[in-house]
């Protein structure tokens, strides 16, 4: 089945591991990827305030528009802040008659053709999980992760807030989602008991004044250490940069020792299908390496 | 859009209306009862002075000044804990931003030198230049932002995470990233500000 792709900003700087093991492992489960024909950034979370938000709606806009011609039905993205954006500014052109007019008016300005909000926007996490569904995971395991403890961290806006809505797949829940646990197990290893699961690592305000959201990232890690995790496993690009960027401050300001190393789900994926640890796994790309999965890892 | 009325007396309710008519989800503010779940589930409410509870309240009572000057809407860290466990189903996320895109606009956030307006500022001036986010650029804009010398202070703090990142491939060196269609995006984005100023 074919799906238009929308890598994002990260995917080309602090994200890259996420996009590289994104276009390997998907094939793999029969999914295709498409590009967004010259993509451009969703304004993430502080768009609004920095552009306002028509301009906001205009950088989701223009995506949407070069996404139609592709001429698939369905669009993904690995990023939670793009797919916030993107599904958001895609059901207000579908359902709110102000702002479909507007972009219009936006697109017209840009040659385009009028776009009505008609793609069906995921998550990729959506995606595994109503498209793929883990027995076809399971299925392509040929390097199970036998012995490998993993914590899922799901973060906020991966689920938050259309999991549990009719436009987002109904494919999870809020405030106890079992899909990252799921994808863990479906690769043979083993999922512990992580209580933060949905806690909010400071996203953006993290990166903005880190000294104010330690210990939203501390008390993550010390709860992935109480249960014994070998990695802590996040869909999102910023939680992962965050959580693992962060960790030597944390360490110096709370005198703790922590050094976890912080994977994608489709990362563990990569290394349980049995693919190339760099090429397709990317596992030389996380800062605090991944050694007990390194080594799991098909050379 | 008309101007932000200012309230002039007790209990005028000017402000509330031009927030309900204005501000994206605004509609939905009439329906709290004040029951704290949002101020509950914040995980970064510990740095807010109000808390969305006591800011909608503030709103409903005219407050605009306090409202459009609140913290609460400079440390949201966008999760949407309060967003899906409202009991009145009202988009407390969606509204504190726009609550915050609005101080933004009317020019209090400068005036109270807020990081996240300056960050704010820094991503879209990316976005719109080259059609896309470059991150190391965004960060040394915005550390700047603050003056020279607590510029190269914040860029030397992070000078080491910033190694560790160039050394993983994950932060680039050389000219930003760009969109092919630059002139196109600058069109449209110039068309949406154009419908903004009219409202």
């Amino acid at each position: 089945m074919k799906f238009t792709y929308y890598p994002g900003c990260s995917s080309e700087a602090t994200g890259r591991h996420l996009d590289e093991s994104t276009r390997a492992v998907f094939p793999e489960l029969g999914i295709e990827v498409e590009d967004i024909e010259d993509w451009n950034c969703c304004g993430a979370s502080v768009g609004h305030i920095g552009g306002g938000p028509l301009p906001q709606l205009a950088l989701n806009a223009r995506n949407l528009a070069n996404a139609k011609k592709r001429g698939n039905e369905h669009v993904f993205t690995s990023c939670a802040a793009c797919y916030l954006n993107t599904h958001r500014n895609n059901l207000a052109i579908r359902d709110n008659e102000k702002k479909r007019q507007a972009a219009a008016e936006i697109l017209k300005a840009g040659g385009e053709e009028p776009y009505e909000g008609d793609l069906k926007v995921h998550h990729a996490m959506e995606v595994l999980v109503n498209f793929v569904g883990m027995d076809k995971v399971k299925e392509r395991v040929t390097n199970p992760l036998k012995g490998l403890k993993v914590a899922g961290w799901v973060g906020c806006q991966t689920v938050r807030p259309f999991a549990e809505t009719d436009d987002g797949g109904h494919y999870d829940t809020y405030e106890d989602p079992h899909f990252l646990d799921d994808i863990t197990e479906a690769c043979g290893a083993e999922a512990v008991d992580y209580k933060p699961k949905t806690n909010c690592c400071g996203g953006s305000v993290a990166v903005m004044k880190p000294e104010k959201t330690l210990h939203l990232m501390k008390l993550l890690l010390e709860e992935a250490e109480k249960a014994g995790a070998d990695v802590i496993s996040t869909p999102c690009p910023l939680c992962q940069t965050n959580l693992e960027m962060y960790q030597e401050a944390i360490n110096k300001k709370y005198g703790t020792n922590f050094n976890i190393p912080v994977v994608f789900p489709q990362q563990l994926m990569a290394v349980a299908f049995g693919m190339d640890p760099v090429k397709d796994a990317a596992l030389h790309r996380n800062t605090i390496r991944a050694e007990k999965l390194e080594k799991m890892a098909k050379k | 859009m008309t101007a932000v009325p200012t309230p002039s007396r007790t209990y005028d309710l000017s402000f509330a209306r031009w927030v309900r008519e204005n501000v994206e989800g605004g509609d939905k503010l009439n329906m709290c009862m004040q029951c704290g779940m949002c101020s509950g589930s914040c995980p970064n409410g510990q740095e807010m002075d109000n808390g969305p509870r006591k800011l909608f309240m503030m709103v409903r009572a005219g407050l605009k000044d306090e409202v459009l000057s609140s913290s609460t809407l400079w440390e949201c860290t966008s999760c949407y804990r309060c967003y899906v466990r409202c009991p009145r189903g009202i988009p407390v996320t969606t509204i504190v931003q726009h609550l915050a895109a609005l101080a933004a606009k009317e020019g209090y956030a400068p005036k109270n030198k807020v990081e996240n307006y300056f960050f704010s500022k820094a991503f879209w001036w990316s976005a719109e230049s080259f059609g896309k986010t470059d991150e190391r650029l965004v960060t040394m804009k915005y550390f700047f932002s603050f003056g020279f010398g607590e510029g190269i202070r914040k860029a030397l703090d992070n000078l080491k995470i910033a190694l560790g990142m160039i050394k993983a491939g994950r932060m680039h060196i050389g000219l930003p990233h760009t969109i092919k269609n630059k002139s196109q995006l600058k069109a449209m984005i110039a068309k949406a500000k154009e419908l903004e100023q009219k409202g």
